[in-house]
């Protein structure tokens, strides 16, 4: 029974491992604006990070896939951080003291902002947690992602590099 | 999870909808903490319902400001842990919608919908939750409505609206472009309370 149970998952058809997929966002909408501090105290306005490359994530300390997933978005952030990429990510309804024991478990070397009364988060089409938005360097929306990911994945890394270079190219 | 046995027979479905399809379900037993999971997979969707026993529920609102009253509401409603994925191919362009008010449960000849977070959240007054409780439900709770691409997963609690160990079949639907399809899932258990435990 147990390789019978096997062998239906393996032919299960068309799966795909989520780590491999960003969602191209049709329409390319601008992303809404928002202002937050982050966990230090310091304010981050998305619009001042135009020309950047912004991944934004918004997250809680009691989702599952949430945690799972800081690990290798903070590889990323190791890999991406000189390359005009930044990465946002918004904790929703909860405090200082909560998300600083939390970090003890799941270091982040990336800003945590904080959205303590959800303001932001319902501006954005967020239906779940985690979810995650690529911003463009131009302001617009151009990537999601439902769902946890392994953020450091090399296709990944390129498609955020990808969006730079485009940028460039449009420039000259 | 570990899951030590996948347990019965698995059961090869057909889906009464307007495309043939087939739906497999089967269940699990997690050999840690013995809660009971259902799997139900077809070439698009993937649901995957686990058991959350009453006090986990407890537990986990005890945390903020609800009301006992709203804490027992919810730790008593067959509360279980649930992820839907899109595991449609990713060149096929397939997107997954999901409508949680149109999923029937079956219950002792009585048919019924689940609760959903919206009545919820409406039918408590200030005294029940404040703010950021709500926000705990409002995000913790499986969205009513939801739109999959390939690749996307969520992962939120569902409310049945069961006593503790009651047995009931679940007929749940999803949409597949502008396609409806309904398939069932059998033999789902809310888990017992701690009153209930051997």
């Amino acid at each position: 029974m147990k390789r019978l149970i096997l062998l239906l998952l393996l032919v299960q058809p068309g799966y795909t491992p989520a780590a491999e997929i960003l969602s191209p966002v049709p329409g390319r909408v601008m992303a809404p604006d928002f202002n937050l501090p982050d966990t230090e105290g310091k304010m981050h306005q998305l619009s001042d990070y135009r020309g950047k490359t912004v991944i934004i994530n918004f997250w809680t300390t009691w989702c599952p896939p949430c945690r799972e997933e800081i690990p290798s978005m903070n590889r990323a952030w190791q890999s991406l951080q000189n390359e005009d990429v930044i990465i946002l990510a918004i904790n929703m309804g909860e405090d200082e003291d909560t998300i600083f024991v939390f970090s003890a478990d799941y270091p982040a070397d990336f800003p945590l902002l904080l959205d303590r009364d959800g303001e932001v988060i319902a501006e954005w089409p967020v239906k779940g947690l985690p979810t995650t938005y690529v911003v463009a360097p131009d302001g617009s929306i151009a990537y999601r992602a439902i769902g946890g990911r392994e953020w450091d994945a090399p296709a990944f890394l390129e498609i955020i590099r990808g969006l730079r270079v485009n940028q460039a190219a449009s420039e000259n | 999870m570990t899951i030590s046995a996948r347990l019965t027979v698995m059961l090869l479905l057909s889906v009464f909808s307007p495309a043939s399809i087939s739906a497999a379900v089967d269940q699990s037993i997690n050999d840690e903490n013995g809660l009971r999971g259902w799997h139900f997979r077809t070439d698009n969707i993937e649901i995957e319902l686990i058991q959350r026993l009453p006090d986990q529920t407890r537990a986990m609102l005890m945390k903020h400001r609800f009301s006992p009253a709203v804490i027992e509401q919810l730790a008593q409603s067959c509360m279980f842990q649930t992820i839907i994925r899109n595991v449609s191919d990713a060149d096929s362009g397939h997107v997954v919608t999901i409508d949680q008010s149109q999923w029937r449960i079956h219950h002792n000849g009585r048919e019924q919908g689940i609760m959903l977070k919206e009545s919820l959240l409406e039918s408590w007054g200030v005294d029940d939750a404040d703010d950021a409780a709500r926000l705990v439900v409002r995000w913790g709770m499986f969205p009513t409505r939801q739109e999959y691409l390939a690749s996307d997963y969520n992962w939120g609690l569902t409310a049945f609206g069961l006593p503790p160990g009651t047995g009931f079949d679940l007929d749940v639907s999803w949409g597949v472009g502008d396609v409806q399809h309904s398939g069932k899932i059998p033999g789902i258990v809310c888990a017992p309370d701690v009153d209930t435990l051997k």
